[in-house]
C-alpha cells in the first residue's frame, strides 16, 4: 500500500526537519543513531559503514568512483538523505571540490556500537522481584486487543467497550483529519479515515504516534524527547520487565499514554512497578524502513465473490464491513461478500479500487496467498470495473446561452468559442451552446462587441 | 516459488555466513595476531548485525581436522544478556572459539600422520551450504544468503574434488562465495569460488586495515553489489588437481567418460572404472585442463 511508505518515511522527515541543535542532541543517543542508521536506504547504510574510521573529508568525486554508471541515481539518493539527516556535511572549498564529512557525535557513537557490540538500553529486571511475567503471547492477544480497542474508539464505534484514559482533548487531536464532525450529526469517517483503517498495524502505528509528537510541544513536552524514547523504547527486549523508576518524570506520563496504544504493559509489584514492552512498540524502528508488516493473513476471496476471513476480531469485520455486506459471523470467521452496492458504498466513502484491492492482497490467508494472484483475477477486474462505472461522467464547470438575436451571432459566438477550445456543446437548431467557465469572460467580452 | 514473498523483505536482509581459518600452524607463523584479527572481525560481525534489524551472522571454525558452527545470531540473541556486561556476540563466540580449538588440537594429536598444514575449507563450506539449504527451506520469506571465506593457510590439494562440488553446488543455489585471503600466495580454490559464484576475491594488502576492506568490500549487501564497483579479480589460477595424487598441475590426463583427471597414465579410470587404451608417446595425448 502506497500510504505505508509515505507514513514511514513522513516520520524520518520530521527528524530530519528538526533544528540542526536538537538533532545534534539527538545524536547523543546511541539508540537513535542505530534506528536511524537502519531507517536509511541499502546503500546509504554503506556509506556510512564505510566512512566510520575515516576522520578526513571524503571528496565527492571519490565517492561517485564507487559506484558503477547504472547506480548514479541511487547515490544521489543515498548521499541527498544523508545530508538531509546531517549524518554527512556538504562542503564546498574554494577550489570548488565538494567534500562529505560524517557527523562527529554520530561516528563515534556508531564506532562504540561496532566495537562493543549491542547494548540494551536498560537492564531488566531479575526475575525474582517479577513473579507474574506475561507469556509473549499472552502479551501479543495483549497488545492488539488494546490496539483495537483505541482504533475501535478513534472510530467512534459502539464496538468499544473499556474506556481508555487517553484524555478526549487527546482523542480529538487523533480524530482530526480522520473523521469529520458536523453539527447535530453523528460524525463520520473521512475519506483518509477509511484508508487509516485499512493501512496495515505499524502504518497506523506511526499515523497515530507522528499526530502525537506534532502535538506535544502544546503539552509541555520536547518534540526531540519524545522521539528519542520512542525510539529507544524499541531497542528494549519484547517480555522483559523494566523497572519505572529508571524514567523521567517527562517519560513516566509517557508511558501512561503508550500503555493505552499498547506499545507497553505497565505491572505493580509489592514494592515497585515496572513496564514490559510489547512486540507494538519493539517493532517501532523496524518499520521506519520500506519492508512492511509481516503478519499472517486472514482473508479468503473465492471466485464467487465471497470472502471468508479467519479473524475474531471485531475490528476486523469493521473493516470489511467498509467494502462488503456482512453476511453472517461465526466465532472465528466472518462470512461476506462483495457486492455491487457494498463497493458503492466504499467508493461514495472516498475508498479507491486499488486499495480494497492491495489490502485483500496483502492480508491474504496463507493458503491462498502462496497462490499466483493470491485474489481470483476475475473479482480484482469486476471491483476495478466498478470504479470505472462511477467514473464515466466527468464534470467540468459550464456557461450556459441562448435566446441569440439572430443566427448570425450565434455562428460567429460558436466560431469564437471553438477558436478557444473551449465549446462543449452546441444546438443550432433551438441556437443554444454550452461554453467551459474558463472562456466564459471573452465570450461576454465578444457579444458585447456584436452589439 | 520464493521470489514474490520475499519481496516482502527489505533488499538488504542477508544472511551471513562466515568461514573463519582457526589453522595454528598458518597463524602461528603470521604477521598479524590472531587476537587482533578477531577483534577485527567480531567489529565487522557488529556492524553487520548494526545495519539491519533482520541480517542473520553465522560463523564456523575451520580448523585443521574439523568445523564446527561456533556462532548463529538468530538462536544466540539475548541468552548471555543476563549473565554479564560483556556483549553476547563476544562472549559467545570465544567461549565457543575456545572449545573448539582445544576439541580440534586433541583430534590433530590422535592422528600419527604429522601436522597437516592445510585447513579443512571443504568441510566448512558444506557447512555453510548445509545452514543455507535449511534456511531456504524454511519458509518463503528468507534473508538473502552470502559466504564469507575468511582464509589464512594454504590450499590442501586433497580436498580438490571436495571444494570443487561445494562450489558447483553454492553456484546452483546461487549464493555467492566472497573470500578474504590473508595468506602470502593467492589461493586458487578461493579465486575460482569467487570467479564461479560471482562473490568478491580480495587479498588486503594492509592487513592493520582490515575492518576497512570488510566494511567496504564485504558488507556490501547483495542488492547494493548491482549499482557498486567492487574489486575485480584479475587473474583466476584455473589449475586443477589430479584425482590420484591431489597434485595441482598444468597438464595432465582426462578421462573421456566421466572427466577425471590424472596426472600420469592409469589403465582404468578410479572414478568410472572405465578402461583406457595406450597412449601414443609421439603425440602428447595430455590436454591442457581449464
Amino acid at each position: 500500500m502506497p500510504q505505508v511508505k509515505i507514513i514511514a518515511k513522513n516520520f524520518m522527515d520530521m527528524v530530519s526537519s528538526l533544528p540542526a541543535m536538537k538533532l545534534d542532541k539527538l545524536y547523543e543517543n546511541a539508540f537513535i543513531c542505530e534506528a536511524i542508521l537502519r531507517s536509511l536506504p541499502p546503500l546509504a547504510k554503506k556509506y556510512v559503514l564505510q566512512t566510520l574510521y575515516i576522520d578526513v573529508p571524503i571528496t565527492a568525486k571519490s565517492m561517485e568512483e564507487w559506484v558503477l554508471p547504472d547506480g548514479s541515481s541511487k547515490h544521489r539518493v543515498a548521499i541527498d538523505r544523508l545530508i538531509q539527516l546531517r549524518i554527512f556535511t556538504e562542503t564546498v572549498d574554494r577550489r570548488r571540490e565538494t567534500t562529505y564529512r560524517i557527523h562527529p557525535t554520530f561516528q563515534t557513537n556508531l564506532q562504540k556500537l561496532v566495537t562493543l557490540g549491542e547494548v540494551l538500553p536498560r537492564e531488566p529486571m531479575s526475575s525474582d522481584i517479577t513473579v507474574r511475567l506475561p507469556s509473549l503471547e499472552d502479551l501479543e492477544v495483549y497488545a492488539l486487543a488494546q490496539w483495537e480497542c483505541f482504533l475501535l474508539q478513534l472510530i467512534n464505534s459502539a464496538q468499544a467497550e473499556r474506556p481508555l484514559n487517553i484524555s478526549p482533548s487527546m482523542m480529538k487531536v487523533f480524530q482530526r483529519g480522520l473523521l469529520s464532525q458536523r453539527e447535530k450529526e453523528a460524525p463520520r469517517l473521512t475519506e483518509s479515515g477509511f484508508q487509516f483503517l485499512l493501512m496495515d498495524t505499524n502504518a497506523q502505528l506511526w499515523y497515530i504516534i507522528r499526530e502525537y509528537i506534532s502535538n506535544s510541544e502544546e503539552r509541555g513536552v520536547d518534540p526531540a524527547d519524545l522521539i528519542s524514547f520512542l525510539l529507544e523504547l524499541s531497542f528494549h527486549v519484547t517480555g522483559k520487565a523494566y523497572n519505572s523508576n529508571t524514567l523521567t518524570e517527562i517519560q513516566r506520563s509517557l508511558i501512561k499514554d503508550l500503555t493505552d496504544l499498547g506499545l507497553v504493559k505497565l505491572q505493580q509489584g509489592r514494592k515497585e512497578s515496572w513496564f514490559i514492552p510489547t512486540k507494538l512498540a519493539t517493532n517501532l524502528s523496524v518499520s521506519l524502513t520500506d519492508s512492511s508488516a509481516r503478519k499472517q493473513g486472514f482473508v479468503v476471496v473465492e471466485t464467487n465473490f465471497r470472502l471468508y476471513a479467519y479473524s475474531s476480531s471485531k475490528l476486523h469485520s469493521e473493516v470489511l464491513r467498509l467494502f462488503s455486506r456482512i453476511e453472517y459471523q461465526l466465532p472465528n470467521l466472518i462470512v461476506g461478500a462483495i457486492t455491487k452496492e457494498s463497493l458503492y458504498n466504499a467508493f461514495e466513502n472516498g475508498i479507491a479500487a486499488e486499495q480494497i484491492i492491495t489490502f485483500l492482497q496483502q492480508n491474504a490467508h496463507p493458503r491462498v496467498a502462496e497462490r499466483i494472484p493470491s485474489v481470483p483475477e476475475n473479482v480484482t477486474d469486476q471491483i476495478r470495473l466498478w470504479e470505472s462505472d462511477l467514473n464515466r461522467v466527468e464534470m467540468s464547470p459550464a456557461h450556459y446561452y441562448d435566446e441569440f438575436p439572430s443566427r448570425d451571432v450565434f455562428e460567429a459566438a460558436c466560431d469564437y468559442a471553438r477558436e478557444w477550445n473551449g465549446l462543449l456543446w452546441e444546438d443550432s437548431k433551438s441556437m443554444r451552446i454550452v461554453v467551459k467557465a474558463e472562456i466564459h469572460s471573452h465570450m461576454r467580452e465578444h457579444l458585447r462587441r456584436q452589439k | 516459488m520464493a521470489s514474490a514473498p520475499s519481496k516482502l523483505y527489505a533488499d538488504d536482509v542477508s544472511l551471513l555466513v562466515v568461514l573463519l581459518d582457526t589453522n595454528p600452524f598458518f597463524w602461528s607463523s603470521f604477521s598479524l595476531p590472531f587476537s587482533k584479527f578477531l577483534s577485527h572481525v567480531l567489529s565487522f560481525l557488529n556492524s553487520i548485525l548494526l545495519l539491519n534489524q533482520f541480517n542473520q551472522v553465522v560463523v564456523i571454525a575451520t580448523g585443521c581436522n574439523s568445523c564446527d558452527y561456533i556462532y548463529d545470531s538468530s538462536s544466540a540473541t539475548n541468552t548471555d544478556a543476563e549473565s554479564g556486561r560483556m556483549p553476547a556476540l563476544c562472549s559467545d563466540l570465544l567461549r565457543k572459539l575456545d572449545e573448539f580449538v582445544t576439541r580440534d588440537q586433541h583430534l590433530g594429536e590422535k592422528d600419527s600422520l604429522g601436522p597437516p598444514t592445510s585447513s579443512l575449507l571443504s568441510g566448512s563450506l558444506s557447512m555453510a551450504l548445509c545452514y543455507i539449504q535449511k534456511v531456504f527451506r524454511s519458509g518463503p520469506l528468507h534473508p538473502q544468503p552470502r559466504i564469507l571465506c575468511l582464509q589464512g593457510s594454504t590450499d590442501g590439494p586433497e580436498q580438490y574434488v571436495a571444494i570443487m562440488n561445494a562450489i558447483f553446488s553454492a553456484q546452483r543455489s546461487m549464493v555467492p562465495i566472497d573470500s578474504c585471503f590473508m595468506g602470502s600466495n593467492n589461493s586458487a580454490f578461493l579465486q575460482q569460488a569467487s570467479y564461479i559464484t560471482g562473490g568478491v576475491y580480495q587479498k588486503p594488502q594492509q592487513l592493520d586495515g582490515l575492518f576497512q576492506y570488510l566494511s567496504t568490500v564485504f558488507a556490501t549487501d547483495l542488492h547494493s553489489r548491482t549499482f557498486l564497483r567492487l574489486p575485480k579479480s584479475v587473474g583466476v589460477d584455473f589449475r586443477a588437481s589430479c584425482f590420484c595424487h591431489k597434485r595441482t598441475i598444468d597438464m595432465g590426463y582426462i578421462c573421456s567418460v566421466c572427466l577425471s583427471i590424472f596426472c600420469k597414465h592409469h589403465k582404468k579410470c578410479s572414478t568410472c572404472g572405465s578402461v583406457f587404451g595406450q597412449p601414443q608417446s609421439d603425440v602428447p595425448s595430455a590436454s591442457n585442463v581449464k
